[in-house]
């Protein structure tokens, strides 16, 4: 289970970012992050070494039905 | 003559205006009268520019009266979310931010459409820098939804709905980064196109998401839909992202038989936790194919969880990264819920952003598999609730308001993850007299299949030709 808190969000903003997070916005924002951050460990474990982001306009272009079809 | 003219759909204007028959300064006129008099109501113009709309109309007429050819949309007037960028007008994208913005590029969608001859009326409301399924705007304030201005008209191309359903211009363009042109068009009653992505170029469209943005029409037909379909799509080389594949003839494809053509019913997640009246329009959209002669099979789709989720991720890094400077120096020039689901974006780890990026190709590549190969359009719900009342989704609403807002966008979002293109058809109302739509969904780049089946469902029933009670005379 994800450990974002609404101060590590906050810290995030501060180091990082180098602004002062608007009072009210950091507990609503870890409990969006919390679940986003499960999400994507769980789905990594899907990736390969020598996977990259434009094999998605590639499959594309691939999947795309014949053009006496269309 | 003038009440006659908002009777007229895209594709029937055009012609009429084309042949010399009508002209297109009275119809500019007449869509500048109904725009003036349902602003109190709808607030569905951030901008209305009637002076420049009628001096382009009155140049449309003196070509067509001097024997040109004007294009396939003469003459007819359209207006689009304040988003997509014209050289030295303002563009807000519904934000204070950017309200005296003005571009020095014209897009490319805005220019073909020019070129074709359309008429362009102003900029259209929207959810403050597109983020945002309802269609509200803490800076100019709500639009609404012309069957009942007490409900919200979608997002976040809230205008582009509207103005569409009331029956004030004949087509709009809207953007769609995880549903803002078919929910609105779901809200609004009214046809809402997303192409696959890279379809149409994005040159001049203000980003919030550069992997998934898309933009398309909202229409009240899907013939109306294909033709300016044919008119922005195709590669552009100021997007070197657009695909250089042809473009089909979408709007020769509207009259095709549907005879034999195989509709995939997805028997998860999209039917799951429906309104009944949704679920009963669906079913009723069934039958009507089903009466065609398509053949109607149960499809197992993959999940959707995960697929929800990676796209939030990787939406909100790049809005993020485009916006951080301004969420730095000008915090409170934000509305706070958009300005919170920007921020979301800043405490993304670059791999998580890579991971959902990189693992785009095998969903997509699983969910063909799994879908397209054993039916050639999937049918589903556009949302599986109709338009919420706009004081249930304001922010001061509480927690309900976050549970609703990602119910209305949870059948389109996975679609914008995976680039497929998107039709969504009005097939019903519900008891209160508010829209229901249907969502059909293709192979990457099968747009024109798309437009065969709806328009094939358009030819078969009326619920397109339903009027606001708001917009008759």
């Amino acid at each position: 289970m994800s450990d974002i808190t609404g101060g590590f969000v906050a810290m995030m903003a501060r180091v990082w970012h180098r602004f002062a997070l608007p009072a009210d916005d950091a507990e609503p924002l870890a409990g969006m992050l919390a679940p986003m951050d499960d999400a994507g460990e769980l789905v990594a474990e899907a990736l390969r070494f020598d996977m990259e982001p434009s094999d998605f306009d590639r499959a594309l272009e691939e999947l795309a039905p014949p053009a006496d079809e269309t | 003559m003038s009440d006659q003219l908002a009777t007229f759909d895209l594709c029937g204007l055009a012609d009429k205006i084309g042949a010399g028959e009508v002209s297109a300064e009275d119809a500019t006129a007449a869509t500048i009268a109904r725009a003036e008099k349902l602003q109190p109501t709808l607030n569905a113009f951030i901008r209305l520019e009637a002076d420049t709309a009628l001096a382009a109309a009155r140049r449309i007429d003196q070509r067509i009266a001097q024997g040109e050819d004007v294009g396939p949309l003469a003459g007819v007037p359209l207006a689009h979310k304040d988003m997509f960028y014209r050289a030295g007008m303002p563009t807000s994208c519904g934000s204070k931010i950017r309200a005296d913005f003005v571009p020095d590029t014209t897009s490319t969608a805005l220019a073909r459409l020019a070129n074709a001859g359309a008429i362009d009326l102003g900029g259209l409301n929207m959810s403050e820098f597109a983020v945002g399924p309802i269609g509200n705007n803490v800076h100019y304030g709500d639009c609404h939804n012309p069957w009942n201005p007490e409900h919200a008209p979608g997002g976040s191309s809230s205008g582009s709905g509207a103005t569409v359903a009331a029956r004030i211009v004949y087509g709009a363009l809207g953007s769609d980064t995880g549903g803002s042109i078919r929910i609105p068009s779901a809200m609004s009653g009214v046809v809402g196109f997303k192409p696959t992505q890279n379809r149409v170029s994005r040159y001049g469209l203000m980003p919030l998401s550069f992997s998934f943005d898309t933009s398309g029409p909202l229409t009240r037909t899907v013939r109306d839909a294909a033709r300016i379909l044919d008119v922005i799509a195709g590669h552009d080389p100021k997007d070197p992202t657009s695909s250089r594949r042809p473009v089909p003839g979408n709007e020769a494809a509207c009259g095709k038989a549907v005879k034999g053509v195989r509709i995939g019913v997805p028997t998860s997640y999209f039917y799951d936790d429906l309104d009944t009246e949704v679920a009963a329009a669906l079913d009723a959209a069934q039958r009507v194919f089903a009466e065609q002669g398509a053949e109607l099979l149960p499809v197992e789709v993959p999940s959707h969880d995960e697929i929800n989720l990676i796209w939030a991720v990787a939406l909100a890094a790049e809005a993020a990264t485009i916006h951080r400077k301004w969420l730095r120096e000008r915090p409170d020039d934000y509305g706070p819920m958009v300005r919170r689901r920007i921020e979301f974006g800043l405490y993304q780890p670059a791999t998580r952003y890579l991971e959902a990026q990189t693992l785009r190709e095998k969903y997509l590549r699983e969910y063909c598999a799994a879908a397209f190969a054993v039916c050639d359009v999937l049918l589903t719900p556009t949302m599986p609730v109709t338009a919420p009342r706009l004081d249930e989704v304001d922010v001061s609403a509480g927690k309900g308001m976050t549970e609703l807002v990602m119910k209305v966008s949870r059948n389109t979002r996975p679609i914008s993850y995976l680039g497929l293109p998107a039709l969504s058809v009005p097939c019903g109302f519900n008891k209160a007299g508010l829209p229901i739509a249907l969502q059909l969904i293709g192979r990457p780049f099968a747009e024109a299949q798309l437009c065969t089946v709806g328009h094939a469902y358009q030819q078969a029933t009326d619920w397109h030709t339903r009027v606001p009670a708001l917009a008759q005379n």
